[in-house]
């Protein structure tokens, strides 16, 4: 049996899902449930602070962990809109 | 007042109102879409982005430049092949939009989607088509090329309704549309033809084009409002 490929669009809504989810996740947690190799989860995670979905925070011991923004946050709602559009007009 | 006098007596108002409205629907479907490509960067939407894009502008080229100019040789010209260069580029991406995934990977990125390799092709074709039909004196290649392209866009279009139809309500709308387009198409051939350019069938053609572009905005607007 062949799974369908994870498009870039599910995957980044995979991650800000996860993420929401959570509330804050650290980021090797959130590396296994994204289940993307290390080099594509850094290159996805990257474009997502990059474009202000998600932030990365440091406490005062030094240790990090994601939260959604609300660019994120929104972004949830409009993936059902996209993807809406997508499968409706057979894109 | 009979139809066929109403409308040769008031032809060029009708022409630019019918230019102004498609334009408006092209402008709306551009807007709207082009945020949804900003946050998806999906290539399918950038595709579909671009046919309303060029619909618009062939609209715009061809009145602003044929209609309101004087009818000066070189702009008459001019907008024939403005017209069809943009309006046969938009069949083009139109097809484009629902194929792309065989020809490319969402993973591809070209910094502009109106103008690379993979689309030069089109661009080439389009300039061919309007550039004979201008040598000939006729628009038989456009109608042709069009008809097949809208051919095999109706066929995607039933065969995506025949999967998906029961879930996406929108896809029997888009074969619809692309069954109106196709109609449209032929109508013009069978006019050009057959009926030395009747202003009654380019009428009937008009009302088609419009239906086409406003099933087309309907669900642009119906799919991204509902779902939020």
């Amino acid at each position: 049996m062949t799974t369908k490929k994870r498009e870039r669009l599910d995957v980044i809504r995979d991650i800000i899902s996860t993420i929401k989810e959570n509330r804050q996740i650290k980021p090797t947690r959130l590396l296994y449930a994204s289940n993307l190799s290390p080099q594509m989860f850094k290159e996805y995670i990257n474009e997502l602070i990059e474009k202000k979905f998600i932030k990365l925070d440091v406490d005062g011991k030094d240790k990090k962990s994601f939260s959604l923004t609300k660019k994120g946050s929104d972004f949830l709602q409009e993936y059902k809109v996209i993807e809406s559009f997508i499968e409706n007009f057979g894109l | 007042m009979s139809l066929t006098s109403l409308i040769i007596d008031n032809r060029w108002v009708l022409e630019v109102l019918y230019a102004f409205v498609i334009s408006a629907i092209c402008m709306a479907i551009v807007f709207k879409t082009d945020k949804l490509y900003k946050i998806s960067l999906h290539k399918g939407i950038r595709y579909f982005r671009n046919v309303f894009f060029f619909y618009g502008i062939a609209f715009i080229a061809r009145y602003i430049f044929g209609v309101l100019s004087d009818s000066a040789f070189e702009y008459v010209l001019f907008a024939k092949v403005a017209f069809e260069y943009f309006i046969v580029m938009a069949g083009f991406f139109l097809l484009y939009s629902l194929i792309w995934r065989k020809f490319e990977s969402q993973k591809t990125h070209y910094f502009t989607s109106l103008f690379n390799s993979k689309v030069a092709i089109f661009h080439l074709m389009a300039l061919i088509i309007a550039v004979l039909d201008v040598l000939w004196g006729a628009y038989d290649f456009m109608f042709y090329s069009q008809i097949i392209v809208f051919v095999f866009a109706s066929i995607i279009s039933y065969n995506n309704y025949i999967k998906n139809g029961k879930e996406r309500k929108f896809l029997k709308f888009s074969f619809l549309a692309m069954i109106l387009g196709l109609s449209a198409w032929i109508l013009n051939l069978v006019t050009e033809m057959y009926l030395s350019w009747s202003h009654k069938a380019l009428f009937g053609i008009g009302l088609i084009n419009i239906a086409f572009f406003f099933l087309f905005l309907y669900g642009v607007i119906k799919i991204t409002n509902s779902t939020k």
